[in-house]
């Protein structure tokens, strides 16, 4: 009888991992590539935050989640062009920048869900369907974990080895980590700095916008102001524990989705413990992890300084 | 022909120029996100300064309203002028905040004033001691300051939310549960400067101005203050030189989690007398908007303070006059922040007018 119990939980606890990884994944994978191009953004919990509110807002004007997921894309590559004005053209301090989107973007939201939202009927919300892969998810266990997700979770699962081959395999992506290691070397062959960080921010940028509008889409039904929740920073701490290397980033990522759904299921089973210990348990394995995991190897070299020719 | 070149020296009158262009490009684009969103813009506007100038208590309810903003943008002050990116204000103000309330249950029965120091000291050493755990996992695991504050926020706002929510501190015996601790003993409340009800100015103002005098020695005339500006821009020199520079990132770290520490025992003991997440999520945030924008002087932060305190008094009369959301003050934040990140480095550039003959 136990054991019955404890298979379902575990297959729902193994499910809800993946899920709630794919929007984690997503924002990596884009902020992987502006860093490994030197560009320390620290804006992605803001980025993904507006990602979301687009979302929100052509989905229920629309009725599509498709389009909402195509124009929250769009308008947080626009947004990255703030960034890439303030960081490249202005060569402000890039931490700077980041903080400074992070608390536009949470200020905008505010207004416009205090305008907007709060104390009005919300509007009906269709958003992503689950889709059964034919076959694979008959398979027991890993069927329902990894095969009957949302479609846009199977495009997850194939990004990180994407992200590698373009970053280790293509010359694009050689240029993109000379960019971020010696920006100098790349700029004396006549190959534009500028261009190519720009190019990652905006990469990074609407991958984040992705993953928000993922998380919008996927499995809420109503928006409340603090939805990204810190995933933005969990998706920074996994970049540097993973040491700059996409697999390794994945495996945090992981690591935090599992936590998160361990503490979901926790507070529906009842377990006698505080529910507040299950949801502070990603920040201090966060910080964890940091201590933990110290090399830094394949940090960028020229990571969060500004390049000028001089 | 016209060409933008690097400044040599700064000019007051191109800052000037600068950063008031700065600040009408911030309320310009507050204005037409208002009308975007419907609104009236200037009537809100003209509320909202009202809201914050319109009387003497108005006045002293924008003053009320910087005085933990002046607090924690000075602690941000003195570790962004050292470069350490100590971003984690709003658990530094939680932590100060739950320290005073911890200590004012023990101290009830000691003299008044004797009882307000202990309380002013644990909201100082309760930031503080947070602020002291980042510096140490900096030091001694090279964790990432930026991340490790963030992510201690995070964990104390949790925390929070456990003691008043089924924890020790939450208010029982009411019907409904607002998540927020009884009152704090009304004999330990902080006086307030004027009679009762003038705006809520308490005695944590003067606490900020002593904490302002207190910041602009120590950057500027003390040996600390000089390790601090040299670690900012060259710390390599600074370990040749022999300073213990682990030592003075961990006394950084202190001092400014210290003082977001004592805005929030302020706000709790002065203003809301109840501790209450709600109340003081925010303030870490806009202390940082504030410490920017003052260009990181202590000067400059108290009169951000003002301008920022101002705008916070100010949204509630505006709420109430036009219907415009106290969130329009956030995006303002935001806004405000970004175009004076533009025009500060606006500054170092000059237009030159020169005739060249091709």
């Amino acid at each position: 009888m136990l054991e019955l119990m404890q298979g379902p939980l575990l297959i729902s606890i193994l499910a809800a991992m993946v899920r709630i990884a794919t929007p984690l994944l997503f924002s990596a994978m884009g902020e992987l590539v502006t860093q490994r191009a030197g560009i320390w953004n620290i804006s992605v919990e803001g980025t993904m935050l507006l990602g979301a509110v687009v979302a929100y807002v052509v989905a229920s004007t629309t009725g599509s989640p498709w389009l909402a997921l195509l124009v929250a894309v769009f308008a947080c590559a626009l947004i990255s062009l703030i960034m890439s004005f303030v960081t490249i053209v202005l060569k402000a301090e890039q931490f700077v920048a980041g903080l400074a989107l992070n608390l536009l973007a949470s200020g905008l939201t505010l207004f416009w869900f205090q305008t907007y939202v709060i104390g009005r009927e919300p509007p009906k919300f269709a958003g992503f369907e689950q889709v059964d892969i034919p076959f694979l998810s008959d398979i027991p266990i890993l069927g329902p974990v990894l095969f009957s997700q949302r479609a846009l979770t199977y495009v997850s699962f194939l990004l990180p080895p994407l992200v590698w081959f373009f970053l280790y395999r293509t010359r694009y992506g050689l240029e993109v980590r000379c960019v971020g290691e010696n920006p100098k070397a790349l700029d004396v062959k006549g190959l534009g700095v500028g261009r190519r960080q720009c190019l990652a921010i905006m990469f990074g940028s609407l991958m984040s916008g992705l993953g928000g509008a993922f998380l919008m889409l996927g499995y809420s039904d109503r928006f409340v102001p603090d939805l990204i929740a810190g995933r933005g920073w969990l998706v920074v701490v996994a970049i540097i524990a993973g040491n700059w290397m996409p697999f390794r980033i994945v495996g945090a990522i992981f690591i935090f989705a599992l936590l998160e759904a361990v503490g979901i299921h926790a507070q529906v089973v009842g377990v006698a413990i505080p529910h507040h210990v299950f949801l502070v348990l990603p920040y201090v394995a966060s910080l964890a992890l940091l201590a933990g995991l110290r090399s830094r190897t394949h940090q960028p070299v020229a990571l969060g300084v500004p390049y000028s020719r001089e | 022909m016209i060409s933008i070149q690097r400044r040599s020296g700064s000019s007051l009158r191109w800052n000037v120029v600068c950063f008031s262009a700065a600040i009408l490009g911030a309320f310009l684009s507050s204005a037409t996100l208002l009308a975007l969103s419907g609104g009236d813009a200037v009537k809100a506007f003209s509320a909202l300064f009202t809201g914050a100038f319109g009387s003497q208590n108005a006045l002293f309810g924008s003053l009320a309203k910087a005085t933990p903003l002046l607090l924690v943008g000075l602690g941000t002050v003195i570790a962004f002028r050292a470069k350490i990116w100590n971003i984690g204000q709003e658990g530094q103000v939680l932590a100060g905040a739950m320290m005073a309330y911890w200590a004012s249950l023990m101290v009830g029965s000691l003299p008044y004033w004797l009882a307000l120091s202990v309380i002013a000291l644990a909201g100082l050493s309760g930031g503080g001691i947070l602020g002291l755990l980042a510096g140490y996992l900096k030091t001694r695991f090279h964790t990432n300051e930026v991340i490790s504050t963030v992510m201690l926020n995070y964990i104390v706002i949790f925390f929070l939310a456990y003691l008043l929510d089924g924890g020790p501190w939450m208010e029982t015996g009411v019907t409904v549960a607002y998540h927020q601790s009884p009152p704090v003993n009304p004999a330990l409340e902080w006086p307030e400067l004027f009679a009762r009800g003038a705006g809520k100015l308490h005695i944590g103002f003067l606490f900020a101005l002593a904490a302002s005098a207190f910041c602009a020695i120590l950057i500027d005339r003390t040996s600390l203050g000089y390790d601090i500006r040299a670690f900012g821009s060259n710390p390599t020199a600074l370990r040749f030189r022999g300073t213990n520079v682990r030592r003075l990132l961990l006394v950084v770290m202190l001092l400014s989690g210290a003082l977001a520490g004592l805005a929030g025992a302020g706000e709790l003991f002065g203003t809301s007398h109840r501790l209450r997440a709600e109340t003081l999520l925010g303030i870490g945030s806009s202390g940082i908007v504030v410490a920017m924008v003052g260009g990181l002087r202590p000067s400059g932060v108290m009169l951000a303070a003002l301008f920022f305190g101002a705008l916070k008094s100010g949204a509630i009369y505006m709420r109430l006059q036009s219907g415009t959301p106290a969130g329009l003050v956030s995006a303002m934040e935001g806004l405000v922040l970004l175009f004076f990140l533009c025009a500060a480095v606006a500054t170092k550039f000059q237009i030159v007018r020169s005739n060249v003959h091709a």
